[in-house]
């Protein structure tokens, strides 16, 4: 290790011979290297292990978290004695640096300072956290003492070894000190002892070089935390590229890396230095939360325009601020200290913390810098990272409107309305909610914003701090804006009361009629130019609807993000998951479907409807047939005595209710042909225009009337297709375009596999009562997401992806208790047992442990019609279901004894209930539902948002008030 | 013949087909004599030895919000393409750690992403079940969203990876819940091929993950939670060339050795295995013996480029590198300092093999390499 030193600087020392200089004059002054008096240079030397002083009690050293980080740093000199040197593990990188700062001295520049980084051996789960301190200004030495009762102060709460190393250098002092925290892992033990030992040595080189009181030093102590670390060390190593990761590499051996103590070499560069301050407000932050927005400075006293993180550069060089701490880095070290800029132009160490508001401006600002070190796309990326990500936005309370600071929904409200103020910066504002005026308080109106805005408290007389005695809507105003509107032809004698609407139309106070409109002259509008008086914007002309609209604006993404709530609707294929999500796409979208959607729709039911017409004319055949027999059988019957000619019988001359001419014939055997061998939706929207007039005779013709009339006996045609097939000629036209309820009605349109999803928030009520809690809700949005079950496998692994989801809606379709699907093993099990099983996975799925469920029961107007007919029980779930179902049903069909329908669903819902609460102990909300009802599904999805409102409240409120919400029935016995 | 006697001869079908099964498995038993690491230590192999800068975090990329779920490299620049669940794709370069592009998605429950082998364009599947095709050359539209240029809808379930074809850009292979690979033409944005599925001898559940065999980009591996993992000729549709058994659980990894002759695994029951796609056989297996019997789930493996090391993440936070040879554990870089807070979910190599990114659920990426001195000649 020290071999490696040694070489490095004997590269170091190398003569490089100075060239003539041909180039042309230089106009600035040339840095003059400084000669350096080798013997005034400090050497800090090893100093041998003393035994503490009483006063500097050393912490017993406590295991932390497994969080907290590695890490020691020394900043030593150039003149680091040799046997200092040999009790530090230079690793490689450092010496990279090293031999950067070497040259630089040979250049004779005014850096003699040296990082170095160094490490000490240190196991992984030993904990150590280290951080280097650097002072390049002189401190008063009152620091000193003041100093010194905060290092032993940090001693205690720490629980940390401190070691400083002095460095002094022509007038300069630097102190560099390390922290060693020591957790003691399992294996971690003997390194962490092995540093104590060290760090013993070190404090005892600081008792020396204080003793000696020539240097003057500051401490700060605090604790890197993890994230910190983490980027300090993505700052710290560049060329991995030209390193490999290699078997090779690993196979021969590190005999050239470094001692076997160095764990990690993280060079020490000066851009700890800001970490180092940061993180001391992180520390003070966790205990009081109010500091936490407090101003941040740049702790790093570098000289006067040199890079925060080389040290080098004046301050000519072009550099990068910080929006945070203000550190600025020149061209070499800003990406290295700015890291991936994951919220625009901070170092490392200040991401998550606020901007200083004098950067407000030149938020997402690029500076000429940045651009030429990077492409445009990167810098796009920053900027635009810079300017919406959260944490940089403008904080509300910062804001006082009216004498009131701001709350967050406020702030959004007024920034993301139609006229917002410009360029808001922190300050106390006054607004005058009626006209719309806008300005600093106790000065002049600087702009009219939207008005109406429910933002602050109400304007204050003195709020512009005017002294005419004329008022506008109870504002005193200001001496300029007296004499606009005497300009403008405002009679103004006897110091008048105005109210003055947006529109600039102005009465007095207790009169009824309006007296004018302040800005309806185009000279006042001139004249406000003149006097630096705002006028109303062009937009603000039709504000008035635009309160309503402002909140259905599209919102900056970070807030988008925030106030998404998401809604996962499943259930078992044919629950009807479909149609609610159709249905909510038409309740809540403007434009539930695109151009290109309902083109694709068309086809679809076009398709579908083609396939209706096939299983009908199947049927046909075979009704046809039947009939055939049954006149046969009658002829051979009527045989003996009838006259019927032996070759009819052939079929040739008969006619039965379901013959169809030879034309129509060829057709509806093409038809069936083209289904068998499946390919109807490829060949069918293509030829839709040819085969149309056919279709429109086949549908008038007799015998598909006649058969049309006994669908019920087809069992593939579903119940769905009687809608389509009654107005069949009217989709088959080629101009065809679906209606919403076409749309509802029709099956597979939405994207048939797979997930889909639909933003929407609930529209206002139309009622304007107390809007404060609305204007809150409606800010809510919410994202309703379909999965389909079918094609997504057993284990359900993609599932985890949906964990950020707030609610379940799970569906189930009520009239399945009596139909019968093919399981995957091949056997016929009923459908509600089915969609019991896949409830009963979703349910104890990890992912959703701790979710709200909802149960839809769907389908509730068929299962009505069904339940009169089939019995319940033909399921095997529910066969205890015994309704206790009055005599005297049939005459008091009144809403006083529920039918048997509504008593099915709750004996249903309860069945749900208590398989929910055996599996996870908790309550199922469950609710009825008509999926083709529009009110239905809306009810059903409000219902949701209930849900998701109850568990935000939960804690405050008792759970007794659930039940009122409760489906529990107890009309019937089970 | 009626239903109840084809349903015997199927019962009886099936159990031939498994007792033929277990002979195989017999007999498999019975020609391997050694494994890797048995073989490698008679030999007086030892160890491969980390040193302490020789695998460190130099980079930490952070910008996405949600979990990472998958990233990719580019062949020759040295850019990453990470999908996360914030429903978004960042192309990073993993030498500024600045991002290039942050595609906007439609659909946010994304999975699985791939650049090009040109690295001109990214794909992206997920819970939508198709793959977006973006081209990053291509002009945003207003809100700064790129467009997606070709979308590959056909798959009945999700999409869980993909893969291009290497040296084509026009060709992408994907894995799906629906049982299916597919071979896809993007330029039609067709289906070439499908590869498994309801009539034919593929997959019996979803599959999880592709990788197509650099030096014979016609052959690609397929694994599946069925637990096996299966060689595809791209030729060859109807059947897959060989199935391999030995998982206990669903198989979430798979990547070619880089010779091509061999393939890794990382599967749900823990376990890495090094499988001969030449002879079928199972060569090795690498498993950290956990005290209690909750072995955490492999998420994703990668191999160096020599073949040396196996890096395989795991659900735990873990990331092992394991030495080939001897089916040791040489460095866990879970363990290290400035290691990941949450499961690692995907992991890659750079294509010059000189470094190594990991994708995190605590929504960073992290690319470690070789942190020491260099010394120059």
């Amino acid at each position: 290790m020290s071999l490696e030193v040694a070489i490095v600087v004997e590269d170091a020392v190398e003569y490089s011979f100075a060239m003539e200089y041909h180039g042309p004059p230089i106009t600035r002054e040339l840095p003059r290297a400084v000669p350096i008096n080798v013997d005034r240079i400090p050497v800090a030397s090893v100093v041998s292990p003393l035994p503490f002083p009483d006063s500097l009690s050393l912490p017993v050293v406590q295991p932390i978290s497994a969080a907290d980080i590695i890490g020691k740093k020394l900043i030593k000199d150039l003149k680091l004695s040799s046997s200092s040197a040999e009790l530090l593990t230079v690793s490689p990188t450092s010496v990279i640096a090293f031999e950067s700062q070497n040259n630089e001295v040979s250049e004779g520049s005014y850096s003699k300072e040296l990082g170095l980084g160094t490490e000490t051996s240190v196991s992984p789960s030993s904990v150590i956290n280290a951080s280097v301190e650097s002072e390049t200004e002189n401190r008063s030495s009152n620091d000193i003492c003041a100093l010194s009762g905060e290092l032993s102060s940090d001693f205690e709460c720490c629980n940390r070894d401190d070691v400083l190393s002095g460095v002094n250098e022509r007038g300069y002092s630097s102190i560099s000190h390390d922290e060693f925290v020591g957790g003691v892992g399992s294996s971690g033990v003997l390194e962490s002892s092995d540093s104590f030992e060290k760090s013993m040595e070190f404090s005892g080189s600081l008792r020396k070089s204080r003793l000696s009181g020539a240097y003057k030093e500051t401490l700060d102590f605090n604790e890197s935390n993890r994230t910190d670390w983490e980027s300090n060390e993505s700052v710290l190593s560049v060329d991995y590229l030209s390193s490999r990761v290699s078997s090779r590499k690993f196979g021969d051996g590190n005999q050239d890396s470094g001692g076997g103590d160095v764990r990690r070499a993280p060079v020490v560069t000066f851009c700890d230095i800001e970490s180092d301050d940061e993180n001391v407000d992180d520390d003070y932050s966790r205990s009081e939360p109010e500091v936490v927005r407090m101003k941040k400075e740049p702790a790093a006293k570098v000289r006067k325009g040199a890079c925060y993180r080389c040290l080098k550069g004046n301050r000519f060089t072009e550099k990068e601020v910080c929006m945070v701490c203000d550190a600025k880095y020149c061209n070499n070290c800003v990406l290295r200290a700015m890291g991936s800029m994951p919220e625009g132009r901070k170092c490392v160490t200040c991401i998550g913390y606020p901007i200083s508001e004098l950067k407000r401006a030149s938020l997402g600002k690029c500076s000429r810098m940045l651009k030429r070190l990077l492409n445009d796309l990167e810098v796009k990326q920053i900027m635009k990272a810079e300017k919406f990500c959260e944490v940089n936005q403008l904080p509300p309370e910062y804001i006082s409107v009216n004498g009131r600071p701001l709350y967050h929904d406020e702030l959004v409200m007024l920034q993301s309305c139609s006229n917002p103020p410009k360029k808001l910066k922190p300050g106390n504002y006054w607004y005058d909610k009626v006209s719309g005026l806008w300005g600093k308080v106790g000065q002049k109106p600087l702009q009219i914003i939207t008005p109406h805005l429910n933002v602050g408290g109400p304007v204050k007389a003195n709020a512009s701090n005017g002294n005419t005695q004329v008022y506008i809507n109870g504002r005193e105003i200001t001496k300029v804006e007296l004499r606009m509107l005497k300009l403008a032809g405002v009679q103004c004698a006897g110091n008048p009361h105005f109210w003055v609407n947006e529109d600039g139309s102005y009465q007095e106070e207790g009169q009824k009629n309006t007296k004018g409109f302040i800005w309806g002259k185009a000279g006042t509008k001139l004249l406000c130019a003149v006097l630096s008086l705002p006028v109303p914007s062009k937009s603000s002309d039709l504000c008035g609807e635009q309160i309503s609209s402002s909140i259905s604006r599209s919102m900056p993404d970070y807030l988008e993000q925030r106030v998404i709530q998401k809604l996962l609707l499943i259930g078992y294929s044919g629950s009807g998951t479909s149609t609610i999500f159709k249905q909510a796409r038409i309740l809540y979208k403007d434009i539930p479907f695109s151009e290109d959607e309902r083109e694709h729709i068309t086809l679809v039911i076009q398709s579908h409807v083609y396939n209706y017409i096939g299983i009908l004319l199947e049927g046909r055949e075979r009704f046809e047939e039947e009939s055939l027999h049954e006149l046969r059988q009658h002829q051979s019957c009527d045989g003996p005595d009838g006259t019927t000619p032996a070759g009819d019988v052939d079929g040739n001359g008969e006619e039965t209710p379901y013959s169809i001419g030879p034309r129509l014939k060829a057709f509806s055997d093409w038809l069936l042909k083209i289904m068998a061998s499946g390919t109807l939706e490829a060949i069918f929207p293509a030829a839709c225009r040819e085969y149309a007039p056919l279709v429109e005779e086949l549908c008038s013709s007799v015998a598909f009337k006649a058969t049309y009339k006994r669908r019920h006996e087809l069992e593939s045609l579903p119940s769905i297709s009687s809608y389509f097939l009654e107005q069949a000629v009217e989709i088959l036209k080629p101009d065809y375009k679906p209606s919403d309820l076409d749309i509802l009605y029709a099956e597979h349109v939405t994207s048939s596999n797979g997930l889909a999803c639909v933003d929407f928030s609930f529209p206002e009520p139309v009622y304007d009562g107390d809007d404060s809690g609305d204007l809150h809700d409606s800010l809510l949005r919410y994202q309703l997401i379909r999965l389909q079950a079918k094609g997504f496998g057993e284990n359900c692994k993609w599932l985890e992806m949906l964990e950020d989801v707030r609610v379940v809606i799970f569906c189930v379709s009520l009239s399945d208790y009596d139909q019968f699907a093919l399981d995957g093993d091949g056997n016929r099990v009923n459908k509600m047992m089915l969609s019991k099983k896949f409830f009963e996975n979703m349910v104890t799925h990890p992912t959703f442990d701790q979710m709200e469920f909802l149960l839809l029961l769907n389908k509730l107007d068929s299962f009505e019609e069904k339940i009169e007919q089939v019995p319940l029980t033909k399921c095997e779930w529910f066969d205890d279901f015994h309704p206790v179902i009055s005599r005297n049903r049939s005459n008091s069909n009144n809403s006083n004894h529920p039918t048997l329908g509504q008593l099915g669903f709750h004996y249903v819902a309860v069945k749900f209930k208590r398989l929910f609460a055996a599996l996870t102990g908790r309550k199922l909300y469950a609710s009825a539902v008509k999926a083709l009802d529009p009110t239905s599904v809306d009810t059903a999805l409000k219902y949701a948002r209930e849900v998701l409102s109850w568990d935000e409240e939960r804690p405050n409120v008792s759970l007794s008030e659930y039940s009122i919400y409760s489906t529990e029935a107890s009309s019937f016995s089970h | 013949m009626s239903v109840a006697e084809l349903k015997e001869r199927h019962m009886a079908a099936a159990e031939t087909v498994n007792s033929l099964k277990e002979r195989l498995k017999q007999r498999r038993l019975l020609l391997l004599d050694t494994d890797v690491a048995g073989y490698a230590r008679s030999q007086g192999q030892t160890r491969v030895s980390f040193g302490p800068t020789d695998l460190v975090c130099c980079r930490t990329l952070q910008g996405h919000t949600g979990k990472v779920y998958s990233l990719d490299w580019t062949p020759e620049r040295n850019r990453i393409v990470s999908a996360s669940q914030d429903g978004r794709l960042i192309v990073w370069n993993a030498l500024t750690s600045q991002k290039t592009h942050a595609i906007k998605l439609p659909c946010a429950w994304v999975m699985t992403c791939a650049f090009s082998p040109s690295g001109q364009s990214v794909a992206c599947g997920g819970l939508d079940s198709m793959c977006s095709i973006f081209n990053l050359n291509s002009q945003t539209d207003k809100d700064g969203n790129l467009p997606v240029s070709r979308m590959l809808s056909g798959h009945k379930g999700y999409v869980s990876s993909c893969q291009y074809v290497p040296d084509e850009d026009t060709h992408l292979i994907t894995a799906s819940g629906d049982q299916t690979c597919v071979l896809w033409d993007i330029t039609t944005g067709l289906r070439t091929s499908v590869f498994g599925g309801e009539f034919q001898s593929g997959h019996t559940a979803d599959v999880l993950s592709v990788s197509i065999n650099e030096s014979n980009s016609r052959m690609f591996i397929s694994g599946s939670c069925d637990s096996t993992v299966r060689l595809w000729d791209t030729r060859v549709a109807s059947r897959a060339v060989r199935t391999f058994h030995g998982h206990e659980g669903d198989v979430n990894a798979v990547k070619f050795f880089p010779d091509g002759h061999r393939f890794g695994t990382g599967s749900d029951d823990g376990t890495c295995r090094l499988f001969d796609i030449r002879t079928g056989h199972q060569l090795q297996e690498y498993n950290q013996q956990h005290d209690d019997n909750e072995a955490p789930h492999v998420t994703s493996i990668a191999f160096s480029t020599s073949g040396r090391l196996l890096f395989a993440g795991y659900t735990n936070g873990d990331c092992y590198v394991w030495d080939t040879l001897l089916a040791e554990v040489v460095l866990d870089l879970g363990k290290l300092q400035n290691s990941h807070d949450s499961r690692i979910s995907c992991l890659g190599l750079s294509a010059d093999g000189s470094a190594l990114c990991t994708g995190s659920w605590d929504s960073n990426l992290k690319i470690w390499a070789f942190g020491g001195h260099r010394r120059v000649n």
